[in-house]
């Protein structure tokens, strides 16, 4: 335990060490905050048109249904952040493994005494420590705008869960495709590659016909992501999103054996 | 790892990308994805080729030992998410509740003869989909419901099958089809979903008489003092509304389940009224609803029964706010008060509020000892009445003057044996809570068509339909505050989290 929390500070202090973590952040909440408030100015201004050009003001039913904050606000908003950690993290993912590999410090460790699993576990949960951290600075502006609209926060608990979990698989993906590399370039380019091919199986249906898709959609990131936004929080989805941190762990510990064996 | 698999990696990106993007497949993705996966393939035959003769002779018992921990995790993972999904309901905390399902629509699904198929029409760009596709599946957990989605571009046939128009327009469009029949689903809400299950179980139809020609509310009007809405619930919950002028019936006609009177605005003839009364005094069903300051005859008939109700009283209540700026305050009466034990309204409570906007006081005394007479809905111990009707059109505070506030009631229902039938009556002192504009306020509809269903012997049909919630997220969220939240929080984060990268970014390079 004591080796486990000594490789937590080490991977903490690296992380921080770089500005790529204060960089990733800033992409994030920024991006987040201009995408938000551009949706909610465009949503006011579509609610004002609306309503002037209709007698009946703000009464129910003079609204057409279209024009509400989810699906004016919240849900493309969603979607583009989903995107944007698509891209975002294994640029932070992509040093984890990778770089240790590169300067031989893996060995170093290995040397020392320190079992893979123990590695491969404090990585993880530094990693996925920090994607926490980072939602939470994204979400700080749209909680703070939709607290003031009265929305409630259950409904919000449900969109960062979602969120929380897109990222946390995202990161998983990224952290497996590190393991396999020494080259944080390629790390990157196939956590990004890996993470696309299963954000929808949409294109599998126009290649391999509807049943493929069909068969396929349960290991999509997008639809099980999708439902948080909505407000609906399926415990199969968060299984689903913690499965693929197992098995990402699973396969950045077989990175070891394989290295072992002279295949990497 | 082989030089070809990072240009490999670098075309099935981009092969995905300009897919995500443009969300049409193309030859230019076509032969991204195809030589991208070609190329990893290749990659990845190379390097298990390399490995194995790089491992010759050594032993694989740890690669063995290692791929086994990866099959198993990955076995665990698909076990916990299949235990949860069989195990664990979703859990919704959206701000309308809009997956939670209705009593009436587990009801109605439990109901069905045979599996249910609900099309979900669909066009790419259309993000409604997501939630009506949701709202399914949550359909599809509460009983026999196989959910398809269709794309309009891919499938345009099967939309011009149920009569939609094969293009974007027709997205979102559900269609629920059992056996040989279908419904469309007017709109993607648990409301409409209910009425087409409802119109495709195809229960046993009553006949119901509708009164008309001494001013009544029109049936067929949708403005909002009409009655289409109720008469268009009465179609959909499996009644035959038969319009008839009262002037001309010498006799209820025979096979009528129920009369109702909509408001009469006049008094009935003569003949009629004792038509009427014939009908009742041989087992017949009445549904009446009253207006204040309007006598119709039907005051002498409800009142051979125990039901009176003075047509120049009006019941205030001062808990309740007046819905006008031009109405006397509490004459637009919220009731929160139900007999818990009568079947109509049993189901309903404090949280589960009726409105009366207008309503006379009924009073009650039993013409025989075995009739059973019962206020069903009651105004809150706060109200009075009073004998001024301008306050319906007046504002102000109507006084209570020396009588001591208590409470009245709004609604009455009476069950009386005569010679081995039964008659029953209820006998609502408004009308408008039927009318096109207050039906589908709070509980309205379901008190209004229960007591239809409990007065026609259905009560089996009673229950509480699933609410249309609309517009509860189409307020604005004032931009001043948000541009605020803007500059205060939206921009000065990142900053921050800028600055502390670069500092930490200059530290490194000059240690």
């Amino acid at each position: 335990m004591r080796a486990f929390l000594a490789l937590v500070r080490k991977e903490s202090a690296q992380l921080f060490g770089t500005p790529i973590a204060y960089l990733a952040a800033t992409l994030i909440a920024l991006v987040t905050a201009l995408i938000f408030f551009d949706h909610l100015r465009a949503y006011n201004l579509t609610l004002f048109l609306v309503t002037t050009q209709t007698t009946g003001g703000f009464d129910l039913g003079t609204i057409p249904e279209h024009v509400n904050l989810w699906d004016s606000v919240f849900s493309p908003v969603l979607d583009s952040l989903g995107l944007m950690l698509v891209g975002v993290l294994p640029l932070v993912t992509m040093r984890v493994f990778a770089e240790e590999r590169l300067r031989g410090t893996e060995e170093l460790l290995l040397g020392l005494g320190l079992r893979p699993w123990t590695i491969v576990a404090a990585k993880f949960v530094v990693t996925q420590l920090f994607v926490v951290l980072l939602l939470a600075v994204a979400f700080v502006y749209p909680v703070t705008a939709i607290e003031q609209g009265g929305i409630g926060f259950q409904h919000m608990t449900a969109v960062f869960l979602g969120l929380l979990a897109l990222a946390s698989g995202i990161a998983s993906i990224g952290l497996a495709c590190s393991a396999f590399s020494s080259s944080q370039l390629i790390s990157a380019v196939s956590g990004w590659a890996l993470a696309f091919l299963l954000w929808d199986f949409s294109w599998a249906a126009s290649l391999f016909g509807d049943g493929a898709a069909a068969a396929l959609e349960p290991f999509a990131l997008h639809p099980r992501f999708a439902a948080f936004g909505e407000g609906l929080v399926d415990f199969a989805d968060l299984a689903y999103f913690l499965g693929l941190g197992l098995v990402g762990a699973a396969l950045a510990r077989f990175s070891f054996d394989l290295r072992r064996a002279g295949g990497l | 790892m082989s030089a070809l698999a990072p240009a490999a990696l670098v075309a099935l990106l981009t092969g995905l990308l300009s897919y995500q993007v443009t969300r049409e497949f193309t030859l230019f993705n076509a032969l991204n994805l195809a030589g991208g996966g070609l190329g990893l393939a290749w990659a990845g035959a190379r390097g298990l080729h390399g490995l194995a003769q790089r491992s010759r002779g050594a032993p694989h018992s740890g690669l063995a030992r290692g791929a086994a921990r990866v099959l198993f995790c990955l076995i665990a993972a698909a076990g916990i998410e299949r235990l949860a999904a069989r195990t664990l309901p979703p859990a919704d905390l959206s701000f309308e509740r809009a997956f939670e399902l209705s009593p009436a629509l587990k009801d109605a699904l439990a109901e069905m003869p045979a599996p249910l198929e609900a099309l979900l029409f669909y066009d790419a760009a259309d993000r409604r989909v997501r939630r009506s596709r949701l709202l399914l599946e949550a359909l599809a957990q509460a009983g026999p419901v196989e959910v398809r989605l269709v794309d309009l571009a891919r499938d345009p046939e099967l939309a011009q099958q149920f009569e939609l128009d094969a293009s974007a327009a027709s997205s979102n469009q559900i269609v629920l089809v059992l056996g040989e029949h279908w419904e469309p689903v007017e709109r993607a809400s648990e409301a409409s979903l209910y009425e087409s299950l409802y119109r495709l179980l195809r229960r046993e139809e009553a006949t119901l008489v509708v009164l008309r020609g001494e001013g009544e509310g029109s049936l067929e009007s949708v403005e909002e003092d009409g009655y289409s809405g109720f008469v268009t619930a009465l179609l959909t919950e499996g009644y035959r509304v038969e319009g008839r002028v009262s002037a001309s019936l010498a006799e209820i006609p025979p096979g009528t389940d129920a009369v109702v009177a909509l408001a009469p605005q006049r008094r009935l003839l003569p003949h009629s009224l004792d038509a009427l009364r014939r009908y009742l005094a041989e087992g017949g069903r009445l549904v009446a609803l009253l207006e204040p300051g309007r006598e119709s005859g039907l005051e002498e008939v409800l009142a051979e029964w125990g039901i009176t109700a003075p047509p120049g009283l009006l019941v205030v209540d001062p808990a309740s706010a007046p819905l006008d700026r031009n109405r006397g305050r509490g004459v637009d009466v919220l009731a929160y008060g139900y007999e818990s034990q009568h079947r109509v309204t049993r189901g309903l409570d404090a949280d589960r509020v009726t409105l009366f906007p207008g309503v006379r006081p009924l009073d009650l005394r039993k013409p025989a000892s075995g009739d059973r007479l019962t206020r069903m809905v009651l105004s809150s111990p706060r109200s009075f009445v009073s004998d001024d009707l301008g306050w319906l059109s007046r504002s102000g505070a109507p006084e209570p003057g020396a009588q001591a506030p208590e409470r009245r009631t709004l609604v009455a229902s009476g069950r009386y044996e005569r010679g081995g039938r039964e008659t029953r009556i209820v006998a609502f002192g408004d009308a408008d809570c039927a009318s096109n504009r207050y039906l589908r306020s709070l509980y309205n509809l379901d008190l209004l068509l229960n007591s239809v269903h409990w007065a026609t012997e259905r009560t089996q049909a009673i229950t509480l339909r699933p609410k249309a919630l609309r517009g509860t997220l189409q307020f604005p969220v004032p931009l001043q505050n948000s541009l605020t939240a803007f500059y205060g929080i939206g921009l000065l984060l990142p900053e921050l989290l800028l600055i502390a990268g670069l500092w930490v970014g200059l530290r490194r390079r000059q240690s």
